[in-house]
This record gives structure tokens, C-alpha cells and sequence, in this order.
């Protein structure tokens, strides 16, 4: 049991989730599962809220105030830095589109939506109270909410991510510009705490397997009562859920890296694609940038001739703070799960996700599944109870391994990108 | 005055307490009272309420994050945790039983425990509804509230003590996990955040004489409640006695080939200083001693047997809150349902493990065992008068178990009979 790797664990639970599921819908299980199974999958939602707010508070000023270290270890960083940025909005922007087109939410019935929403979203009501409010404020209200007015209230409750995200920032910078002296006990705290919450979520998927499955089997029973082809209704909407992220991932690859290489340097984008072929494969087997980055660094360094004194900068950073793949997901799940409970978001719901998806991924660390709990803070951010991660949760495994995928490709474009403007280039034996 | 130690000064903090709360009814003082000396008293019980939640923080991440040497001794850190939380639970359930055959609470007559759960239990109300709330949630409810869902919401409110606790376990194992060189600014802190807690805890201890006065002073002590206070104390004591005469004879009997009374000998030294300190932390040294050189434990066992014990093994302590807690439920009228009971056995198993081995933590432990089962905590007034003088006595019963569990490992390593006969003192 030991040996087995822990995503196909993973699938195990989903697999015999959706079995139990079936079984109990047949048989008309019901009450034992809500009574029984379901609460381990609360528990499972709950340690992932739980992680959410210390893990931006902690790894925002840990990672701001390392900007200080980037910005005077070399010149190239500052380059770097709003590269990944740029990638990551575009990325970010793409889902969007993509959800808001397609709009997989909507491929449950109203009533579904409505009858979701009631399980799940229990501050739904508080939803509208707070929507009232905001047609009385001004237009400048939005940006008055982002500070706070005391930061222990917000860290206190899970829907004044941006409050967290505004101190943490605020933070970090201050750390920055105290002597050097005097912060570095703070910094080196933050550093290993960060470090602690990031075991905290190793520990934490490691109960994945039992969360996910107690989670479908909830889910189908919850959604499906006794009729086996509502089911199928539940299933059809995820289906195209995860076909709008796919699609959305496979356009970052195919347009708009492509797009990059030929307009800011003279790599062949067939010639990259052989190159990182192998950290791709790596990156899909993991789910993991920072496993993945010693391939990624060999790969970027012996095949595309890049230097080491780029690669060796640009690619760690970018396994930290560059996250297109899971930046898209954000995205997608946010509006998906806002649709599945029959929200509307508004223009101003929209860019707070890009903002919080943006910021949290520079917080969120290189390892597996902290895409689900930067999700918690996409989702607290624009108001959506953060309980709809029940719908996602259980497929998010396989996107989460074709996510990671993006993200290391969208590293290596960077990296490349960095290197023709720097002249970082090495002469290296054609692939065949 | 400065010389007097500080179990004196409460001591007769109580005795003046006493005897104004009985005389103050008859001199017409009783407004007075109120107005201007039972603030004192909450300022007590607040401050005791304003440390309990930083010191479970800190002490149970520190005292996990310890443990990493404790998995270096895998065998015998394994063996020393499941005895302590086995006697800590016997203890507790003793404790339990105890109080439910005796029912100390129902010597206050049913229009004194109306007037005594006015006075203090004046949430009962919403208590009733939460209680009313619970019924409708599934069986696995409790499970489920252990989990926070944000530790900021948790740590704001002295009602979600298991939260805490179980996030700071979360925390402390992942310390443990997480690479050293990283980790040691964090280490570091909470260790000191651990000892500025504990120095607050002395601070306010030392507060402490004129709060246990106007707790007494203001609880307008008749007879009737003397009798149950009188009756609980027995309770207590009998519970503690217990412990001491049956339980711990039976490990020894059974895991060594200690005689009892060789043992009993043995550690009497201890068991004296224990009783005067109150703190099995000040005792320590001492214990360590008679462990060594009166019983031939190993320093290498004892070293580490009981110093662990010291901060998460406290039989006695665990005897004392689940009597009290059931105590002051029942002198406020309440009936506890087993599911009420299962709790307290939790919470005062688990925050034992979290509690340091001071003084007067053991109310702190059982504020937390109190709003755990949802009473009242301000109930405490109650059994504060008699507080101290059982401290004294289950700081007996807590360094007695730590050395019967250290003898238990010791044999179980195949030491004890290098010393031949305890050493005539």
C-alpha cells in the first residue's frame, strides 16, 4: 500500500467513489452516505480552507520579500519578473474567455443550479444582501474593501482574501526596505513557516484519496437522489468543464507560445517542442513544477543551447511565481462553480479573479494539488461559497497533470525569451 | 510579605475571601461586593481565559516539534506515548465514574442550583438552542468541528479549543517533516513564545491571592454549598486515591517486578516536593533523581521518560477535570449526555498533552473541557476555593504516574535490578 504513488491512489478513490456512488444510488443509500461518508469529505474541504489564508499570508511575504535578492542577484530579474506576469494574465485572460463562452455551468438545469446552490453555498444569501449594499456604495467601494481596517478580522474569516493578499504584499515590501539586520529574523521566520504549511499540505493530500472519493460518492448522491440519469446530467457538465480547461490549456501551447518564439526570438517552435519533450512528460507524470525542474533545467540548457547563467535564474523562479497552466484552472473552475450555482459574475467578479489568480500564483508553491487551495482564495475573493470545490475536486488529479504541463512549457518560453535578448545563447548539437 | 511563597498568600487570600463572602450578607456589604470587588475576580478568570489559547498554541507545537528526537527512540517513544495517554485515560474515566455515582453536585438543593445557573450560566438560553442545533447534525459532526476551516476564526474564539489543538498538532508533526536548517528560526520562536507564555502564567498566578479573595468574597457562600464543595472534594480526593492505590499498583504488578511498596519508597522525596510546588515541572529535578539513584532507571530512560511526562502525562490533573467539569453541570442543573461525557474524556486527554507543567494550569485545561461540553467556565468560581489544596494533591498523583509509566519502560528494557534495595534514607 506503502509503494503505491500517490496520484494513483488518487484515481483508486475516484474510481471506487463514483462505484460507491452508483451503488448507493441503486440501492437508495442515501442517508447512510450524508451520515457516514459524506463528513469525510467535509473534513477534506475544510483542511484545504484551513491551509488557504496562512499560505498566502506566509508564502506572499516570504516570496515578496525575496524579490529583494532577485532584483540585486542580477539585472535580468526585473525582465524576468514582468514576463511572468504578462504570461500569467494572458493565461488567466484565456480561461476566462473560454468559460465564458462555453459556459459549462450551464449545462445543469436551473433547478439543479438552485438546488446546488442551497446545499452547498450556504452564504448565498448573504451573496445578495452584499450585492444590495454595493449598488448604494461608490464606484471607488471596491478598492475601500481591498484594505483593511484590521487585519486579524480578515485573516479571521475566508472571504477577505484580497484584505490577506493586500497585507501580505504590503508586508513583504516593508520587510524589504527595513535594514537588513533587523529583518532577517523576521524573513527567515516566514521562510520556515512557509516551509512547515507547505509540509502541512503534503500531509494533507495524503488523505486526498479518502477525501475524494468521500466527496464523489456525496456529490452523486446529493445531486442524483434516487435517479441513476441525473447523474449522467452531473457528469456531462464536468465533462465539459474539463474539456474547457483542456481547451483552454492546448491554446496556450498551440497559440500563444508559438506566438512568443517567433516574435521575440529565432527558435523554431517545433525545435523547442522536441527540446522540453522529455521535462513535458516529466511534468505530466508529477503534477509537480519543482519535481520537474532538473529535467527542465538539462532540457532548456543541452538542447536549446541556452546558458547556464540564464537558465539557472529564470527557470527555479519561474517554478515558483510562473503558473499559466494553473492559472487558466483557476479561472475556469472559479466562473465554472459561480455558473453551477447560478451566479452571475459581474465585470469587476472577473478581474478580481485575474488579480487573485495572478497573485496567488506567486504565492502558491511548485507542488502538487496548491492549485486547490489558491482556489479557495480565487473563490473567497468573489464571494462564491468555497464548499463548490466538491463539484471539481474529484477530476482535478488529471488536470492538475496536464496544468503542470503548461507550466513548465510556459518557463521554458520565458527562459528562452529572456535568453535571445541577453545573448545567452550557446552553440549545441541539432536534435534528431 | 515577600518572603511568604505564593500557595501561602492564596491561602489565606481564601481564608479572608471565606470570611467576607459569609459575613458580608449580614454587615450589608453585599452592593459594595459587587460593585467593587468581584471585578477583580473576573479580571482573574479573564486573564486566566486570555492565556489559555496561546499556551495550547505554543506548548503543544513546541512539545510535538520536540518529538523528532522522540522517533530517534522510536521504541521506547512509542511505548511512553500510548502508556501515558493509557493511564491519562483511565484516570479521566475514573474521575468520570466517580462523580456520576456520587453526584457532588446534587447536594445543592434544585432552587439553590436554579439560583447558582442564573448567576452564572446566563447564555444558558442560547446554549439550549446550539444544543438543539447539534440534534440535527449527523453522527459524524464531531469529527468534523475538530477540523477548522480557517485557524484565524478558530484561534478568535475560546469555544474551538479542539481547533486549535488540532492544528497545532497539524503544524507541529509538519515542523517535525520540514527540512531542519529551515524550520530552526521557527523552532526557535516558539520556544520562546512558549517560555513568554509561561512567564505569563507566573504573572498572573501571582495575581492570583487577591482573585481567589473576590471570587470567594462575591460567591456568597452559605453552608449548603460548603457541604458540596466539601462533598466534591472527597470526590476528588477519592478519585486521586484511587489512582494511587489500585490503579498504578496493578501496571507495576503486571509490567515489572517492582514491588509497590519498594516503589512507593522510592519516590517519596518527589511525592513531598510535588505536594508543596503544585508543579511537576518544579519537581522534576527531584524526580529525576529518586527515579536514578532509588529506583535504577537508566538515565537514559529516565532522561527522557519523564520530562515528557512532566508536560503531557497528568493522571491527576485528568481525575480533577473530569469530576470538576461534571460537578459544576451538575451544580448548574445540567444533565451531560454520554456523548457530553466522551468529550470531556477527549478534551481532558488531549489538552493534558498541551498543558505545561505549572501551577494553576490545570483551571486553564479546564476552561477548555468546560466551554467544550458548553458550560458556563465562569461555573470555575464554584471550585476555586477548594482548588489549590487538590492541586497540591493531584501534582502527587501526576508525578507518582510519570515515574510508575518510567519504571514500566525501564523493565520493559531490562533495567531495575542493578539496585538491590532502596538505599535507607
Amino acid at each position: 500500500m506503502k509503494k503505491i504513488p500517490l496520484h494513483i491512489r488518487i484515481f483508486i478513490g475516484m474510481l471506487l467513489g463514483i462505484l460507491l456512488g452508483i451503488i448507493s444510488i441503486v440501492f437508495h443509500l442515501g442517508p447512510f452516505i450524508t451520515n457516514w461518508i459524506k463528513p469525510f469529505g467535509t473534513i477534506f474541504i475544510n483542511l484545504l480552507k484551513l491551509i488557504a489564508i496562512p499560505l498566502i499570508l506566509v508564502s506572499l511575504i516570504s516570496g515578496v520579500s525575496n524579490l529583494k535578492d532577485i532584483s540585486k542577484l542580477s539585472r535580468i530579474g526585473g525582465k524576468t519578473m514582468a514576463l511572468y506576469l504578462i504570461t500569467t494574465v494572458i493565461a488567466i485572460a484565456i480561461g476566462l474567455i473560454a468559460v465564458n463562452t462555453i459556459k459549462p455551468g450551464n449545462f445543469l438545469s436551473k433547478e439543479k443550479q438552485v438546488e446546488l446552490s442551497s446545499k452547498y453555498a450556504q452564504d448565498a444569501n448573504l451573496k445578495v444582501s452584499d450585492a444590495q449594499k454595493l449598488k448604494q456604495s461608490g464606484p471607488l467601494q471596491v478598492i475601500v474593501d481591498i484594505v483593511p481596517d484590521n487585519i486579524f478580522g480578515s485573516m479571521g474569516s475566508n472571504r477577505n482574501m484580497l484584505q490577506v493578499i493586500f497585507f501580505s504584499i504590503l508586508f513583504g515590501i516593508a520587510l524589504i526596505m527595513v535594514p537588513e539586520a533587523k529583518g532577517i529574523p523576521v524573513k527567515n521566520f516566514f521562510d520556515g513557516v512557509n516551509e512547515v504549511i507547505l509540509k502541512i499540505v503534503d500531509i494533507v493530500m495524503h488523505y486526498a484519496p479518502v477525501g475524494v472519493l468521500a466527496l464523489l460518492t456525496a456529490l452523486m448522491v446529493d445531486f442524483a437522489g434516487d435517479d441513476p440519469k441525473q447523474a449522467l446530467e452531473l457528469f456531462s457538465a464536468l465533462g465539459v468543464y474539463a474539456f474547457t480547461v483542456l481547451l483552454s490549456l492546448a491554446l496556450m501551447i498551440l497559440l500563444v507560445y508559438p506566438l512568443a518564439m517567433r516574435l521575440f526570438t529565432h527558435i523554431s517552435y517545433k525545435q523547442f517542442l522536441k527540446a522540453i519533450m522529455p521535462a513535458q512528460i516529466m511534468a505530466f507524470s508529477t503534477s509537480s513544477s519543482a519535481a520537474t525542474l532538473p529535467v527542465t533545467m538539462e532540457c532548456v540548457e543541452k538542447n536549446l543551447g541556452v546558458k547556464e547563467e540564464v537558465s539557472s535564474f529564470v527557470l527555479p523562479l519561474g517554478a515558483t511565481i510562473n503558473m499559466d497552466g494553473t492559472s487558466i484552472h483557476q479561472a475556469v473552475t472559479a466562473v465554472f462553480i459561480a455558473q453551477a450555482f447560478g451566479h452571475d459574475l459581474t465585470l469587476v467578479d472577473q478581474l478580481t479573479i485575474i488579480l487573485t489568480a495572478t497573485l496567488s500564483s506567486i504565492g502558491a508553491a511548485a507542488v502538487p494539488s496548491a492549485g486547490l487551495i489558491t482556489l479557495v482564495i480565487v473563490l473567497g475573493a468573489i464571494g462564491v461559497s468555497p464548499e463548490g470545490l466538491a463539484l471539481i475536486i474529484a477530476i482535478d488529479r488529471p488536470l492538475d497533470m496536464c496544468r503542470t504541463i503548461v507550466n513548465i512549457t510556459g518557463d521554458a518560453v520565458v527562459t528562452s525569451m529572456v535568453a535571445t535578448t541577453e545573448n545567452g545563447f550557446q552553440k549545441v548539437e541539432p536534435l534528431n | 510579605m515577600k518572603k511568604m511563597p505564593l500557595y501561602g498568600k492564596i491561602l489565606i487570600g481564601m481564608g479572608l475571601g471565606l470570611i467576607w463572602g459569609l459575613s458580608a450578607d449580614s454587615l450589608g456589604l453585599m452592593e459594595f461586593t459587587i460593585n467593587w470587588i468581584k471585578p477583580w475576580g473576573t479580571i482573574f478568570i479573564n486573564s486566566l481565559k486570555l492565556i489559555a489559547i496561546p499556551l495550547i498554541l505554543f506548548s503543544l507545537i513546541d512539545g510535538i516539534s520536540n518529538l523528532s528526537d522522540v522517533s530517534k527512540l522510536s521504541r521506547i517513544g512509542g511505548r511512553t506515548i500510548a502508556l501515558y495517554l493509557a493511564t491519562t485515560v483511565i484516570a479521566v474515566t475514573i474521575g468520570l465514574l466517580l462523580v456520576n455515582v456520587i453526584r457532588p453536585g446534587k447536594f445543592l438543593s434544585p432552587e439553590k442550583r436554579e439560583e447558582l445557573s442564573r448567576t452564572f450560566a446566563a447564555d444558558l438560553d442560547t446554549k439550549l438552542t446550539t444544543a438543539r442545533d447539534l440534534k440535527d447534525d449527523g453522527p459524524l459532526q464531531i469529527l468534523i468541528d475538530i477540523v477548522p476551516d480557517n485557524i484565524f476564526g478558530s484561534l478568535g474564539n475560546n469555544t474551538n479549543m479542539l481547533q486549535v489543538i488540532f492544528f497545532a498538532i497539524l503544524f507541529g508533526i509538519a515542523m517535525i517533516m520540514a527540512k531542519p536548517e529551515k524550520v530552526k528560526p521557527v523552532k526557535s520562536f516558539f520556544d520562546g513564545a512558549n517560555e513568554v507564555v509561561l512567564k505569563i502564567v507566573d504573572m498572573i498566578m501571582r495575581f492570583a491571592p487577591i482573585g481567589v479573595f473576590s471570587l470567594l468574597a462575591s460567591l456568597n457562600i452559605d453552608m449548603q454549598l460548603m457541604t458540596a464543595l466539601g462533598v466534591y472534594s472527597l470526590n476528588v480526593v477519592l478519585g486521586l486515591a484511587v489512582m494511587v492505590f489500585i490503579t498504578y499498583p496493578l501496571i507495576l504488578k503486571f509490567f515489572t517486578r517492582l514491588p509497590y511498596l519498594k516503589f512507593m519508597k522510592g519516590i517519596l522525596p518527589a511525592q513531598v516536593l510535588a505536594f508543596s510546588t503544585s508543579s511537576s515541572a518544579a519537581t522534576l529535578p527531584v524526580t529525576i533523581d529518586c527515579a536514578e539513584k532509588r529506583l535504577g532507571i537508566s538515565e537514559e530512560v529516565s532522561s527522557f521518560v519523564l520530562p515528557l511526562g512532566a508536560t503531557i502525562n497528568m493522571d491527576g490533573t485528568s481525575i480533577h477535570q473530569g469530576v470538576s467539569a461534571v460537578f459544576i453541570a451538575q451544580a448548574f442543573g445540567l444533565d451531560l449526555t454520554l456523548g457530553q461525557q466522551l468529550t470531556i474524556l477527549m478534551t481532558a486527554v488531549l489538552s493534558s498533552i498541551g498543558a505545561a507543567a505549572v501551577p494553576g494550569a490545570g483551571i486553564i485545561m479546564l476552561i477548555i473541557v468546560l466551554e467544550a461540553v458548553g458550560i458556563d467556565p465562569t461555573g470555575l468560581a464554584l471550585i476555586l476555593a477548594v482548588d489549590r489544596p487538590l492541586d497540591m494533591l493531584r501534582t502527587v498523583v501526576n508525578v507518582t504516574g510519570d515515574s510508575t509509566v518510567a519504571s514500566v519502560i525501564a523493565s520493559g528494557e531490562g533495567e531495575l535490578q542493578t539496585v538491590s534495595d532502596v538505599p535507607k534514607p
